[in-house]
């Protein structure tokens, strides 16, 4: 792990604002505990010196305030850290989400869409520590060592020759004990991994155990598995915290060396008590910043690793940016397509090819969607319906054209294009809002007659949804769905309607309906596109598109 | 489970626990022996006394210096083992309780995320010994300690410190307690909002950018973001105040004791290095102190996690899951089964209402029923009444026996059941099939893959030793589906119920899977019943009952 990921700055402006501010709150810090040494030093030395209290009050009364002063900087400094922290991963959850809308659905299919939720909520969390706890403290080090370190030599360069020398010893025995650490847990990473997710996985199974009648068997294997797992960690334990203890061996050595030095000096005389106690105090806060960045480091390690996907995504997103693809929402769309009257006009596909990495799953592929038609589109899994689909959206780079009524579609702009996928998903609310998606000036009576034209005539418009679905069986979600596309194709008049696998959840009797309303959409000038493998889909549609499974090429 | 057991079974024994106690304790001592030894010694020096009388003093600092890092690493090894130790009798106590109310006592929805949640919790526990108990005895007897040495050198000087230390300790824990407690309450709410509008738009996002939906939505997101950060920023206050308490009070000590101390110099054997001793050593025991309020932060973690592991894990058994009385002493029937229900209803944990009403039919060796119904219709619930996962109303019986008089563990010799979502353990091909029948050779195993239709798929992987990924990431739904029936068939239940297993599957495979998955589980005179809400060709079932 690099200290400070300079991504962080680069994407998170208001990081750059909070270190700034730490850093001048640590030169306070700094400033307090050298000016404490050197007043406790002072009151003590002429205590001894024999001045009565009364002479020492001014003193004391200002060692009492630059207490107040230490308290309060290293408040404001963990205050500072926590404020910093809040902002940052709002403004990267922000950017985040702008840039997984900017890649597009396509891109997220591709990747896991739980697993960005996770990154992007509690992951980001994890940088609560590197946030509060280590950058402060790295910041610290690199304002309050040099300087107490100079303060040190200033006073009596012997001891600042001393803890100059210990000081860089710390990183690099730390870095010498992390690559032994480093080398025995890649020796064990499998078996501690395996060891580790062990107990989740009988306890993740346990229905499945108990099917077999195998549950009561698994405590043995529990207790075995629990005990490898400790010894083995043991095993790493014993390496990695030998970097703690070369951190504290260096730190207190090097004070030890400090007192005994400046003692020997006090007893010859070559010393005044004045700089041996004020560089006694200053010795352990030289190493103190540094001790705990060496303590945070796992945890902000962790936060680093968790940022690191997050800045993966923004780099894709920016790089996506600077390449022109179709995977690139274009916010300002085009006019709409004008009312049309041509019956062989509509949806001309020109040359389309879909290639993922090396894959082609489509490829040159001349299509005609004309309006007034039914048009199914068929072929085996992995032919590329879907990819065919998601190149007309524009949520995959592809090559090749798409011309509408003779005019050129440019990329982003979905207006005149109505679409129902594969997997009926649910918006929290009510139906109303589902079916009326996007539009901001909703028309009940459309919505209405969009349902009973799927024949979701036994579906409420005021019904409440939940985001898993819950509210509706599966085959309503379904009509639901294809509702919302027909709602939008009428509303926009959208010339081209696509329906993916709309009748995998009903059965024969919903699913002619369903066929029925595909002829209602075509009969009103669109060009209707249906996805599906069923029988009696195929059979209904006027023309029927097949798909093949493309020759891979070799890499 | 309460939460006082969990705590309870966390906590190491007094022999394992001791040690590391001990070598935190020497180690905290160093720490402050060390500090304190200089300062006498560079105290007393400046009264340039023979080297002679200070060579005591050179060695004890040297080896304070040696002893604090050394014990402490000890101490750190000692502590996690005695830690680790209690692991294996939390998980499996945790574990045990689980077994009876596993899986319908455990709640219907997200149990995979309830379950990840409570073996997290239950690693959790460790810190309780580590970062709680530890740390608190450790500063306390520290505490003591220096108290008691201050009190000798200057009785004045040991009652500040005693003052100042219980201050820290009463600051430490209330201030923390009040305000990280609220500000934690008050996030969490805040948190989960945005979190589930998060996993919400992204599950959402082709819709929501094919309809132009995506703007608001995103406005509505970074509008629950700003409510979060406000909190967030509004508790800021909040965090380091205790560690700024604990360095403002060291420091107010110091003042104190230096105040006190400097008129008594000269008086009653009160000297100079005395004084430096005085004053100094505050500022090393106040250091080892700042682990008692990171001991409070850890106590309110670890105390929450125990607390979602006693709320998840019951006292006794809910009515709604069955248990083997002292009737169930019937073994096993063997041979053909019939199978019949007569007006069986059933509910789950905690609901209100019957998830499945009055439901009547019989099922004999060779049978293929078909169980049609729309989601709530109780069709899981239906299937987790044939294998006991759950108890009825109404007459269920196997072989002319209510099933209540058989245990509910011969029972399921003879129901089988493949799961909605099959669970894969992480682990290889044969590993998730031996466990089915533990006797089986490679060949049968391979025979059964085959029948399955997995043979190609599997030899593409390496054969038998492929791993199937964590929760079975590596393996797609459909032939999740295939491995859980594999399995079914090696354990040769003579019944076997089928639960959706189209639910995770494309559309344009689902169809072939349900025709697979009949003919390969058919034969052996087993009887099959398939829940499907989707439509299934009439040819391949004998009945059809509707819900």
């Amino acid at each position: 792990m690099r200290p400070v990921d300079p991504r962080l700055l680069r994407y998170a402006a208001a990081a750059r604002a909070f270190f700034v501010s730490g850093g001048l709150l640590a030169l306070v810090q700094t400033a307090a505990v050298i000016g404490f040494s050197f007043l406790v030093t002072q009151v003590i030395v002429r205590a001894i010196a024999g001045e009565p209290l009364d002479a020492l009050a001014p003193t004391l009364l200002l060692l009492a305030g630059v207490v107040a002063v230490r308290f309060l900087a290293g408040w404001l400094a963990d205050v500072n850290a926590s404020r910093g922290s809040a902002i940052v991963k709002s403004e990267l959850r922000g950017r985040v989400l702008t840039a997984v809308t900017q890649l597009g659905p396509g891109w997220l299919t591709s990747r896991n869409a739980t697993a960005v939720g996770v990154t992007t909520g509690p992951g980001l969390d994890a940088l609560d520590t590197y946030f509060a706890k280590y950058l402060p403290q790295l910041v610290l080090t690199a304002i309050a060592t040099p300087l107490i370190v100079v303060v040190i030599w200033w006073q009596d360069w012997i001891s600042g020759l001393i803890v100059t020398l210990t000081l860089p010893l710390i990183p690099v025995f730390m870095v010498l004990i992390g690559w032994a650490t480093q080398a025995v847990q890649t020796r064990q990473w499998e078996k501690l991994s395996r060891l580790s997710t062990a107990f989740l996985d009988v306890v993740g199974g346990l229905s499945t155990l108990t099917i077999y009648g195998r549950q009561h068997r698994q405590a043995a294997r529990i207790r075995a598995v629990t005990d490898d797992y400790r010894s083995e960690t043991m095993r790493v334990l014993r390496i990695s915290f030998l970097s703690g203890f070369a951190l504290e061996l260096a730190a207190s050595l090097s004070v030890a060396l400090v007192a005994v030095s400046i003692g020997v000096r006090l007893i010859e005389g070559g010393l005044g008590l004045t700089v041996g106690l004020f560089v006694l105090l200053l010795a352990p806060e030289a190493f103190l910043p540094l001790r705990n960045v060496g303590a945070q480091f796992h945890a902000a390690a962790d936060g680093v690793a968790a940022s690191s996907e997050v800045f993966d995504i923004l780099d894709a997103a920016s790089a996506a940016s600077t390449e022109p693809t179709a995977a690139t929402p274009d916010a300002a769309s085009a006019a709409p397509a004008g009312p049309l009257v041509s019956a062989a006009s509509g949806l001309a596909v020109r040359g389309l090819g879909v290639r993922y990495g090396d894959t082609v799953v489509i490829d040159g592929l001349d299509a005609q969607l004309r309006r007034g038609a039914v048009t199914a589109l068929a072929g085996e899994s992995g032919s590329g319906k879907s990819s065919f689909v998601a190149a007309m959206l524009g949520f995959v780079p592809h090559s090749g054209e798409l011309v509408l009524d003779g005019r050129s579609l440019s990329s982003g702009d979905r207006d005149w294009l109505a679409w129902s996928g594969q997997r009926a998903v649910m918006i929290p609310g009510t139906v109303s809002r589902n079916v009326t998606l996007g539009d901001e000036a909703p028309d009940e009576t459309a919505a209405r007659a969009a349902l009973d034209l799927v024949g979701g005539g036994d579906i409420r418009l005021d019904t409440l949804i939940d985001s898993s679905g819950d509210g509706l069986s599966g085959g309503q979600a379904q009509r639901v769905a294809s509702a919302r596309a027909v709602y939008r194709a009428r509303r926009l008049d959208c010339a081209v309607v696509v329906f993916d696998e709309p009748s995998s959840a009903l059965d024969a009797a919903t699913e002619r309906d369903l066929i029925g309303s595909l002829r209602v959409l075509a009969g009103e000038d669109r060009a209707v596109l249906v996805v599906s493998h069923r029988r009696a889909v195929l059979d209904a549609a006027d023309e029927v598109i097949r798909l093949r499974v493309a020759e891979e090429v070799g890499p | 489970m309460k939460r006082s057991d969990v705590i309870r079974l966390a906590q190491p024994r007094p022999r394992r626990f001791l040690p590391g106690v001990f070598f935190g304790l020497l180690s905290a001592l160093c720490a402050v022996g060390l500090l304190a030894t200089a300062a006498y010694l560079i105290t007393r020096a400046a009264e340039q006394p023979p080297i002679l009388y200070l060579s005591a003093a050179m060695v004890a600092v040297r080896a304070f210096a040696l002893g604090r890092a050394t014990f402490r690493y000890v101490e750190r090894l000692v502590s996690h083992d005695a830690a680790f130790a209690t692991m294996p009798e939390l998980r499996v106590g945790v574990y045990e309780r689980l077994i009876p109310v596993s899986p319908d006592g455990l709640g219907r929805s997200r149990r995979g995320d309830l379950l990840t949640r409570l073996v997290a919790d239950v690693d959790e526990q460790q810190n309780i010994p580590l970062r709680v108990v530890q740390p608190v005895v450790v500063s306390a007897l520290t505490a003591v300690a220096s108290v008691v040495v201050v009190w000798v050198l200057l009785p004045a000087a040991g009652v500040i410190l005693l003052v100042g230390l219980a201050v820290a300790f009463a600051l430490g824990t209330a201030v923390n307690a009040w305000i990280a407690g609220r500000a934690e309450r008050e996030l969490a709410g805040l948190r989960g909002d945005y979190q589930a509008g998060l996993a919400d738009y992204l599950s959402q996002l082709d819709v929501l950018v094919a309809y132009g939906a995506a703007e608001g939505r995103l406005a509505e997101l970074a509008a629950a973001d700003r409510r979060l950060t406000r909190a967030q920023l509004s508790r800021a206050a909040g965090s380091g105040i205790t560690s700024a308490l604990v360095v403002l009070l060291a420091g107010a000590v110091t003042v104190l004791t230096l105040v006190a101390g400097i008129p008594q110099l000269g008086s009653g054997g009160f000297e100079g290095p005395a004084l430096a001793v005085v004053a100094l050593v505050p500022l090393a025991v106040f250091e080892v102190f700042g682990m008692v309020p990171l001991a409070w932060s850890a106590w309110r973690q670890a105390s929450a996690s125990a607390e979602r592991i006693a709320s998840v894990v019951p006292d006794t058994v809910p009515a709604e899951i069955p248990v083997d009385g002292p009737t169930a002493v019937r073994p096993a029937p063997t041979g053909p089964v019939v199978l019949r229900l007569r007006g069986v209803s059933a509910r789950w944990p905690g609901a209100t209402a019957d998830a499945l009403h009055d439901v009547s039919f019989e099922v004999r060796a060779g049978d293929r029923i078909l169980v049609r119904g729309t989601s709530g219709a109780g069709k899981t619930t239906l299937a987790h009444v044939l294998v006991r996962f759950l108890e009825h109303r109404g007459s269920y019986e196997l072989n002319g026996f209510a099933v209540s008089e058989y245990p509910v563990d011969a029972v399921r010799q003879v129901v089988g059941l493949c799961e909605q979502r099959p669970y894969l353990f992480d682990d290889d091909i044969r590993q998730n099939l031996l466990f089915a029948r533990d006797t089986a050779s490679d060949e049968e195993l391979l025979a059964v893959l085959r029948r399955v239709g997995l043979e190609a798929w599997v030899e593409e992987r390496g054969g038998l030793t492929a791993r199937v990924g964590e929760r079975g990431a590596l393996v797609s739904g459909g032939q999740a589906q295939r491995i859980a029936l594999a399995r079914a068939i090696l354990a040769g239940f003579p019944v076997l119920v089928l639960d959706e297993p189209t639910a995770n599957v494309d559309p344009d495979r689902a169809d072939a899977l349900v025709e697979d998955l009949l003919a390969a589980a058919a034969g052996d005179e087993r009887a099959v019943v398939l829940i499907s809400h989707t439509p299934v060709p009439q040819r391949l079932v004998t009945a059809t009952l509707d819900l």
